[in-house]
């Protein structure tokens, strides 16, 4: 590299392919220290991780009094998105009901999104593999089988994309109720252009509402942020009962558990 | 081995042969599913009309979640377009969105030629020349053309190499 002091901008050399270059040394160096879902642990490793941290000492107190374990989810800008997924799947392991309620949901998605403009060809691509894995829950009825799916990265990519996708769909179909939320005078189909169909584009609330919204699955975000007080909860979509449960810090989701 | 990326694109490369979008001609090198050649012929009506565009398109086992790295392959003029063929389009780069295929890949690009975006320049002269002095620039941009047609001798005729006048 050059040194900074030596560096001239060249406006017609290509700098885009270094930086992509770069952000993919990043994403490996990560890639090689984390598992994209990893086990079921206790919070040892969250006290060591924050020990010098007061600002967090309390919220990790809150934690433990309402948790008992966690499962850390690669840190690759897809956290949210996988989290919920895996999470999601591994709940419907043991509860058949919500998984007829939920297959009939995802094999209606398919045309809906194809009704609201996404390209057909691609879209069954994702969808299909997205099914595919849906309906091993049924078949498998393995946590092992969930942790397979997620940690292989094409199909736990291919899993975070039609998510995302959902998302895109309900927010384009929504888009009367959900254009009050951007900022930056975004047209929406720009906002789910940029901020939600590419992957490793990290989720704000209006992602998480969203997915919650388009799914019917109910789940609780624990922040354990640097404000004062407690940890604050918030349930997506208000007032129902939660099916997962996901940790927040700034920047980052992992799954909590209450067994 | 059977890969999402590897699988999709036989996916990608049936629809493109199936149902080709007008101008845009790819396929998988010989034994290499992970990177294609293509052309793209200059759209009617532009100043690159006629020209036959050559392509590369790598991909890497992330795709569809990441974009392919696609290069010119032909010599271009084009503001979007830097000396080393490759291409500033922001699909191809952070808009990238997993719904797009090869076929959407390529035919951003022939849109992107009739339709430069002079406010990220890649090629200064060309950015200059199409907002100030459109004649000189679609001359330069017929140059282009006629070398596109070199291109194909050369490939013909690899032996033989005739002498060309763009080096």
């Amino acid at each position: 590299m050059e040194k900074a002091a030596d560096f001239h901008y060249n406006a017609e050399q290509n700098y885009d392919e270094e930086t992509i270059i770069q952000q993919r040394e990043i994403e490996k160096e990560i890639a090689g220290c984390q598992d994209l879902v990893g086990p079921k642990e206790d919070f040892t490793t969250l006290d060591r991780e924050f020990e010098h941290d007061v600002a967090f000492l309390k919220k990790i107190q809150d934690v433990k009094q309402r948790y008992r374990r966690f499962r850390r989810i690669r840190a690759d800008g897809n956290c949210f998105f996988r989290a919920f997924g895996f999470a999601y799947f591994e709940s419907l392991l043991k509860n058949p009901d919500e998984f007829k309620r939920f297959q009939d949901i995802a094999l209606k998605s398919k045309d809906e999104l194809i009704t609201l403009g996404f390209p057909q060809f691609t879209l069954e691509d994702f969808h299909e593999t997205f099914m595919q894995e849906l309906n091993k829950i049924e078949t498998n009825k393995s946590i092992e089988g969930v942790l397979q799916t997620f940690n292989d990265c094409g199909t736990s990519d291919y899993i975070v994309v039609y998510l995302r996708l959902i998302v895109s769909g309900f927010l384009q179909k929504n888009e009367d109720f959900y254009q009050s939320f951007l900022d930056g005078g975004r047209t929406m189909r720009e906002f789910c252009n940029q901020e939600v169909e590419p992957m490793g584009r990290e989720s704000d609330h209006i992602h998480i509402i969203a997915l919650s919204q388009a799914t019917g699955i109910c789940v609780q975000v624990d922040y354990m942020d640097r404000g004062d007080g407690n940890l604050i909860s918030h349930v997506f979509p208000e007032d129902s009962s939660p099916s997962i449960y996901l940790l927040y810090k700034p920047g980052h989701y992992d799954i909590l558990y209450k067994e | 081995m059977s890969t999402p990326a590897r699988r999709r694109l036989m996916r990608d490369f049936k629809k493109l042969q199936e149902d080709p979008p007008q101008g845009i001609s790819g396929a998988p090198s010989d034994n290499n599913i992970m990177f294609w050649n293509a052309v793209i012929f200059g759209p009617q009506d532009t100043p690159f009309e006629d020209g036959t565009f050559k392509l590369s398109i790598e991909f890497t086992e992330e795709y569809p979640n990441r974009p392919p790295q696609v290069k010119f392959v032909s010599k271009m003029f084009h503001p979007n377009v830097y000396a080393d063929g490759s291409i500033c389009l922001d699909i191809l780069q952070n808009r990238w969105s997993p719904t797009y295929d090869v076929s959407a890949v390529l035919t951003s690009i022939q849109s992107l030629l009739h339709d430069p975006n002079p406010n990220s320049p890649a090629n200064n002269e060309a950015a200059i020349l199409y907002r100030e002095n459109r004649r000189e620039y679609e001359k330069k941009v017929q140059l282009i053309v006629s070398e596109s047609w070199e291109d194909d001798n050369d490939d013909d005729d690899q032996a033989q190499k005739p002498e060309t006048s763009s080096k």
